[in-house]
């Protein structure tokens, strides 16, 4: 079962397999990427005679950004406040904020995991990374991984909740853009 | 008639095997050591094979049939991108080295897309070293119809695969085509994938076997591991080679992993029993791969004898 909740493809001319195949294949690159969770909806479109490769998305609801209460646990101790980190893959960029936001001087990390801050405000709300920027670059390049090789013309247009992309061979003309756009929004309403 | 079988087991009293094909009057091919294991690679009469898998059963070894061993595959990809690596393209060319053959990986410079999509003499010249060649391509016939054009110059036989089902007949370029292996994202390991690589080697061997019967119309003068076996005599510098495999052996001939420019007479004045020089018996040139010594056995036709 899909994970999303319409994933259509179509594929101009006899090439049901391709369209198979395809389907198969931009599952395994978002699955591998982590992304497939956050797509609503997903319409693809190629031309192989053309030839381009045209992807539309709905994108589910936005990702909060990720603050320090969410990489640890902000505990208040004497002398200041206390992190406990659990999340070590956002480790260094919440040292970057710490850093920026109190300096170095009053940042001591204890030990790998414990961070004390010698400062009368709580860093629980500091933003440590901005986790939709990260997911809209991870989307770009499973997009372009995902585009059969050689279509280096390419288009990418993202907004807060969704996503047009598409590739070819040949440069991208305004009329042809539109067409894609006027054929998804076919198979959307479709 | 020398039939290619593999050994593998372990590195203890391997040296038994080794000293039995020479008795025997075979050949050790490649020897592949990893750790307390070992893979060799041999060619031995087939009259005495009962004889070397008694002593490989002896020390719990594994004899199998290697039908590809002693010939180097090129296994062709539009490039080395991710949109063909690691899964498909090393696959394939790591199923065809289990079956003995040497596979050489190639990614074409401007192999990409339907209509841009190139190949330069050199990289034709290259895989024309080979005995036979995989191109592997992608999911829609349009392209892998379209896509012939690469692999037209190619003089070897060429094996294509690709995932939809096209009659062989609409590529007549092609020595064959295999379905059912597209552009694909993750690693073979169903039974119908595993499937399909059986059927890459089983037209691999098809090719190679219609090679064999053209040569054997006009036999070559000596064979390849012969000449193997007195190039690694009399130019002792080929084992200092940093290559895995310093001689390489092909179904005309070998290619040795030493500079031309240096080797090149050594090579040519190698003396075989009969009081034969390799120089007169087999045409020597650089190969197309970095500047190694490529050397092409010339037909009996053109010599006049055969030893």
């Amino acid at each position: 079962m899909d994970p999303m909740e319409v994933f259509k493809i179509e594929v101009t001319g006899e090439e049901e397999f391709g369209a198979k195949k395809y389907r198969e294949l931009i599952m395994d690159i978002l699955q591998d990427l982590g992304l497939i969770r956050s797509i609503g909806r997903l319409y693809v479109y190629i031309d192989i005679l053309k030839p381009f490769f045209a992807v539309y998305g709905l994108l589910r609801s936005g990702i909060p950004p990720l603050t320090a209460k969410d990489v640890g646990d902000v505990m208040q101790v004497a002398g200041g406040f206390q992190i406990k980190i659990n999340d070590e893959e956002h480790m260094a960029d919440l040292m970057k904020v710490l850093w920026e936001r109190y300096g170095r001087e009053r940042v001591d990390q204890s030990a790998r995991d414990v961070v004390i801050i010698a400062s009368d405000s709580s860093p629980a709300d500091l933003v440590v990374a901005d986790l939709e920027a990260e997911f809209l670059q991870d989307l770009t390049d499973a997009l372009v991984r995902i585009a059969p090789e050689g279509f280096r013309n390419r288009r990418n247009e993202m907004t807060k909740d969704s996503f047009f992309f598409v590739a070819a061979e040949e440069s991208l003309s305004p009329e042809m853009v539109s067409d894609i756009k006027e054929k998804i929004r076919e198979m959307e309403n479709a | 008639m020398l039939e290619p079988v593999m050994f593998t087991g372990g590195l203890y009293k391997h040296d038994l095997i080794v000293e039995l094909v020479e008795d025997l009057g075979g050949y050790i091919l490649q020897k592949n050591v990893a750790q307390s294991e070992i893979i060799l690679l041999i060619l031995i009469p087939s009259e005495d094979k009962a004889a070397l898998e008694a002593l490989s059963k002896e020390l719990r070894g594994e004899l199998t049939r290697a039908p590809l061993a002693g010939t180097e595959t090129a296994v062709v990809t539009p490039t080395l991108a991710i949109h063909h690596l690691p899964h498909t393209a090393c696959d394939i060319a790591e199923y065809l080295r289990r079956h003995g053959s040497k596979t050489n990986m190639l990614g074409l410079a401007r192999g990409v897309g339907r209509e841009i999509a190139q190949i330069n003499e050199y990289e034709t010249a290259l895989i024309n070293e080979h005995d036979a060649a995989v191109f592997i391509y992608g999911n829609f016939q349009e392209c892998i119809k379209h896509k012939e054009k690469l692999y037209q110059n190619v003089t070897i036989p060429v094996v294509v695969t690709g995932g939809p089902q096209i009659e062989a007949k609409e590529l007549p370029y092609a020595f064959d085509y295999v379905p059912a292996i597209g552009r694909v994202a993750h690693r073979a390991k169903k039974a119908t994938e595993i499937g399909t690589l059986d059927r890459i080697v089983e037209s691999v061997g098809l090719a190679l076997d219609k090679t064999r019967a053209t040569i054997a119309k006009d036999p070559l003068t000596t064979s390849p591991p012969r000449v193997m076996d007195a190039v690694r005599e009399q130019v002792p510098d080929v084992e200092y080679s940093y290559s895995p495999l310093p001689i390489a052996l092909n179904l005309t001939g070998v290619r040795i992993k030493l500079p031309y420019s240096q080797y090149r007479d050594a090579v040519a004045a190698v003396k075989f029993d009969e009081g034969v020089k390799l120089g007169e018996i087999a045409t020597i040139r650089p190969s197309q791969m970095k500047e190694y010594i490529l050397v092409r056995i010339l037909p009996s036709s053109e010599t006049g004898f055969v030893f």
